[in-house]
């Protein structure tokens, strides 16, 4: 499989519950595990369409789960989907995501949800639904947008 | 043995099949790897030897070198087709009591397969080992995991477009 330029390392503090929980609600499948003398998870990656995240511990005193911290977020993973939000969103709450926002269109022809998993990692999920111009967004939005796509 | 390697894939085949291409077409799928060489005189072919005669019975894995020489790499545990594959990894520099193991899993995802390979027993051989390479423990690891995701990417390959 080949590389994207950019890939998420997440930190948890027991990144072997996490790699069962995000099979479990977004369908992630682990494709490479590194195990040290003691058992314990030195590297871990999951693949997703074409993209992967790494999953890790809190490996230097820089490293912090959210559940670390109070619960804060210096940054938020995005996932893209094909298909269904809603069923999408049903799965990650059956397997125990704690759901933030319930799926909703956005103006930018996107239906997404926002969720927090078990360490309490902000996850946002969505997928195109509809064909949105530039024009059209910045009518809906009332901001003024560079670099549509 | 604790220290463990897995790294997965998935292939557009039956399970069955490619357990079969595993095993039997070995030799044409592997890509051997300088820094994880069975013997000194490696890289040679790699095959299954004595499969198919006695289902799994005797079975071992074998480099047969250029020089004519056999090297085993270790003898079949577990042999059953389009499931599970367990042999056993040393090289031709380890001592006794020095021993690695490879499972290889084969489960059926829709229509595909599923192939994990999990490799553990690397803590039976010292960070200071040769085959090691002076690599702090992790680094080992990973560039082994790496090379394991290479093969199994090859032997994808190869049941994408077989050899003519």
């Amino acid at each position: 499989m080949a590389r994207a330029s950019l890939t998420s390392a997440l930190c948890y503090r027991d990144p072997k519950a996490a790699l069962k929980w995000l099979e479990a609600a977004f369908d992630f499948e682990l494709v490479m595990l590194i195990e040290d003398a003691d058992g314990n998870l030195a590297h871990s990656e999951m693949k997703f369409g074409d993209s992967l995240v790494m999953i890790g511990t809190e490996w230097t005193d820089q490293h912090r789960s959210p559940a670390s911290i109070d619960g804060l977020n210096t940054q938020t993973v995005h996932i893209k989907v094909e298909g269904d939000v809603d069923a999408h969103c049903q799965r990650a709450r059956a397997a125990g995501a704690e759901i933030l926002m319930e799926p909703a269109d956005q103006f930018y022809g996107d239906r997404t949800y926002r969720c927090r998993d078990l360490e309490g990692h902000f996850w946002t999920v969505g997928a195109a639904v509809k064909a949105v111009s530039r024009e059209e967004a910045e009518a809906a939005s009332g901001l003024k947008i560079q670099g549509w796509m | 043995m604790s220290s463990k390697v897995l790294v997965a894939l998935r292939i557009k085949a039956a399970p069955l099949r490619v357990f079969e291409v595993f095993t039997a077409d070995i030799g044409a799928w592997w890509r051997p790897n300088d820094l994880f060489s069975f013997t000194p005189r490696s890289p040679g072919v790699l095959a299954f030897e004595g499969a198919g005669e006695a289902r799994g019975e005797g079975v071992r894995l074998v480099e047969r070198l250029p020089s004519g020489k056999v090297f085993e790499i270790g003898p079949v545990r577990v042999w059953t087709p389009g499931e599970r594959l367990v042999f056993g990894w040393r090289q031709a520099t380890f001592a006794p009591g020095m021993d690695t193991e490879v499972e290889v899993r084969f489960e059926a995802v829709g229509d595909e397969t599923r192939v994990t390979v999990e490799h553990r027993g690397w803590d039976t051989v010292p960070i200071e080992h040769v085959a090691r390479h002076h690599f702090p423990d992790g680094v080992f690891l990973h560039r082994h995991g790496a090379w394991w995701r290479d093969l199994l990417e090859s032997l994808r390959q190869s049941m994408i477009s077989p050899s003519p």
